[in-house]
């Protein structure tokens, strides 16, 4: 196999002219597809995608307050169609002031419940938890002039027998929202630290931070709302008539969702078309090259026969050779795309946000046309060779 | 009835020895070309170690249907024995039966034997175009895994190659691509070296000249030769044993027979 390998390296490279042309033939088909097929790729999945992955777009607000038991809570956590889901406390009692150190203000904040993998925290490795840790809003992090890291001042205040209380505690800012996910002054924190508010301002003690008041009475926990995220789009419709069965209503974006769902089928299907009717062209065009090619060696593939190569060497010998092709024309390709796309981009720069593109591949789509080029050209190759084998060397060598 | 008419023929007597390489009974190949049928027969054939054949006749005759399936690169049509005899390393004598590998479609070991055994010199060359000289030469070795020795080394010398080594075939004459040719033909030291027309293309006087070189040096690697040719006084002093073949043809000249014994 290596004799053989060297052979049609050899013939390769002697008539690099023809293989020339070959790999450009391969190029102009496959690097237009490319840059087809990155437009798809940048524009519609991700403009589209980024709509779909708005974790707005799954969220389910209920639209009043009620009483929902930690056992509903639970339920509803159970359901595979969940994300995320954390029980809010009395909107009234989930509010605190802050201050630091590198500010002169005082900022009272809405305090919004949190745990792990929160939607609209996908950025902040760590999340809130128990009573000295928080995320702060962008708004918030700017007033206060603090970042991640940073140690601030929270407190709250409440009248209990005629009398005002204030109690502090020292919080680490763990990480900053991004502006979209709060757009109002507030702070992300874990929902025990939004209970013992609650109770706080109740005039219950809290034995945990060890703040004094009235015991509390052992009636069952409720929570008047909470925050709810499906897992993809799809499953906001199941999971809202879910949740209108039990008598919740919500708000969703559903109405946005479908529009959504509609044109990114449509824009699919249209391109899906086109980059059928690449890979029928491409495929065509590889395969009449390499056929064509075999066709024209027949009296050297005689030849070889003849000095006593075998079949199998035989057949290798116009596959060594279309690999050549496709690997040099997929670089060609490929080389094509990155200068087509930069040109797109850069065109398009000034209406796009910092780090979008129009034009865009993945590594693995790189891979896959690859893939795809070695597949088709190995097959259409081994098809030719198989037909070269079957023709009597003794009438090869006798072909002018 | 079917009038024929005899158009070429001798008889001449074999001189066998025991060694007998090819031994062929029955063999038949059938061709057609544009309407033409033409059949090759060879009643019995043998021929033996160290012999020196030559194949005379017109083109179209059938010498290079013969040379072919020698060769092993043209299936006989039909056949009754087609038995193959040669000595491996050892010096032992192994036979391979060629009719059963072609009915079998076993070509690989076709391949094999067509590899170690036999030296084929085409006759347009069938040099490769994208190799040089010596790459070509050496092609016959290295398929076989063997490395450069002084047999490559003196055939170079006595084919008046030296000046040659580094050029592709398209650079050289019509003759010293045929050197070439016989060359890489003998270069693997094999059992049987045949040649079809292999100086048809050259002048009378290089033809000679090139005939004379490659009967020296089969004789004096002890090669079996078969060469097909149209010209017999071209090659007659050089002590060849003349097959003996009839060609016969209808008058129509709508099928022509040859047939083969030696």
């Amino acid at each position: 196999m290596i004799q053989i390998s060297r052979l049609a390296l050899k013939d390769y490279l002697n008539e690099w002219q023809i293989s020339i042309c070959y790999i450009f033939a391969l190029a102009a088909v496959l690097g237009p597809m490319m840059v087809l097929f990155s437009l798809k790729f940048g524009i519609v999945s991700g403009m589209f995608d980024q709509l779909i992955d708005d974790p707005r777009n799954r969220e389910l607000r209920p639209v009043y307050s009620g009483r929902f038991s930690e056992e509903w809570i639970a339920e509803l956590q159970q359901r595979s169609d969940v994300e995320f889901l954390v029980p809010k406390t009395r909107s009234l009692a989930a509010s605190m002031l802050l201050k630091s150190k590198t500010a002169p203000r005082i900022i009272s904040v809405e305090l919004v419940p949190t745990g792990k993998n929160d939607p609209l925290l996908p950025h902040s490795k760590e999340y809130p938890k128990g009573f000295d840790s928080i995320v702060l809003s962008k708004s918030v992090a700017k007033k206060l002039a603090v970042k991640a890291g940073d140690t601030i001042e929270g407190s709250i205040q409440r009248h209990y027998l005629g009398v005002t209380e204030r109690k502090q505690l020292p919080l680490r800012v763990v990480s900053i929202a991004n502006s979209s996910a709060f757009t109002r002054d507030g702070a992300f924190a874990s929902i025990e630290m939004l209970e013992a508010f609650e109770n706080y301002r109740d005039g219950q003690e809290v034995p945990v931070l060890k703040w004094a008041g009235s015991k509390p009475n052992d009636e069952k926990k409720y929570f008047t709302s909470f925050r709810l995220f499906s897992k993809s789009i799809d499953d906001v419709a199941g999971l809202q008539k879910w949740l209108e069965g039990k008598g919740v209503e919500v708000i969703t974006q559903i109405d946005d969702i479908k529009v959504v769902q509609n044109m990114d089928k449509t824009l699919s299907t249209i391109y899906w078309a086109i980059a059928l009717i690449g890979i029928i062209g491409f495929s065509t065009s590889l395969g009449s090259n390499l056929w064509a090619n075999v066709e024209r060696k027949r009296r050297d593939l005689s030849i070889i026969r003849v000095i006593g190569f075998s079949t199998s060497n035989l057949i290798a010998f116009p596959i060594v050779q279309s690999l050549l092709t496709v690997i040099f024309g997929w670089l060609l390709a490929v080389g094509i795309y990155l200068g087509v796309s930069f040109w797109i981009n850069a065109l398009m720069a000034a209406q796009l946000e910092v780090g979008e593109r129009v034009c865009m591949l993945l590594p693995e789509h790189y891979a896959i046309s690859l893939a795809l080029a070695v597949i088709l050209s190995v097959f259409v190759a081994t098809l030719a060779g198989i037909r070269a084998a079957f023709i009597e060397p003794a009438q090869g060598i006798r072909e002018i | 009835m079917m009038g024929r008419e005899e158009i070429d023929g001798s008889i001449e007597q074999p001189a066998r020895t025991n060694d007998v390489i090819y031994d062929l009974r029955d063999v038949y190949k059938n061709r057609e070309a544009e309407g033409v049928a033409f059949q090759l027969t060879i009643p019995i054939l043998q021929i033996s170690r160290g012999e020196k054949i030559a194949l005379i006749g017109q083109s179209g005759c059938g010498k290079s249907t013969l040379l072919d399936m020698l060769a092993f690169i043209s299936e006989p049509t039909k056949s009754a024995s087609f038995v193959f005899n040669y000595q491996d390393k050892d010096k032992k004598w192994l036979q391979q039966d060629i009719d059963r590998l072609w009915s079998k479609h076993q070509y690989n070991p076709l391949c094999e034997t067509r590899r170690h055994h036999i030296g084929y010199v085409m006759q347009t060359g069938g040099l490769l175009p994208y190799l040089t000289v010596q790459e070509n030469i050496n092609l016959s070795r290295d398929i076989l895994g063997l490395p450069s020795d002084d047999t490559t080394e003196k055939l170079i010398n006595e084919l008046g190659l030296r000046y040659h080594l580094k050029k592709r075939p398209n650079a050289l004459s019509t003759g010293e691509r045929q050197r070439v040719a016989i060359a890489r033909a003998l270069a693997h030291r094999p059992e049987i070296v045949i040649a079809d027309e292999p100086t048809a293309s050259l002048d009378p006087f290089a033809s000679k000249t090139v005939m004379s070189i490659f009967m020296r040096l089969v004789e004096e690697m002890g090669i079996t030769v078969i060469v097909a040719s149209h010209a017999w006084d071209d090659i007659k002093e050089l002590g060849l044993r003349r097959l003996s073949h009839h060609s016969l043809r209808s008058p129509e000249e709508l099928k022509t027979e040859t047939i083969v014994t030696g």
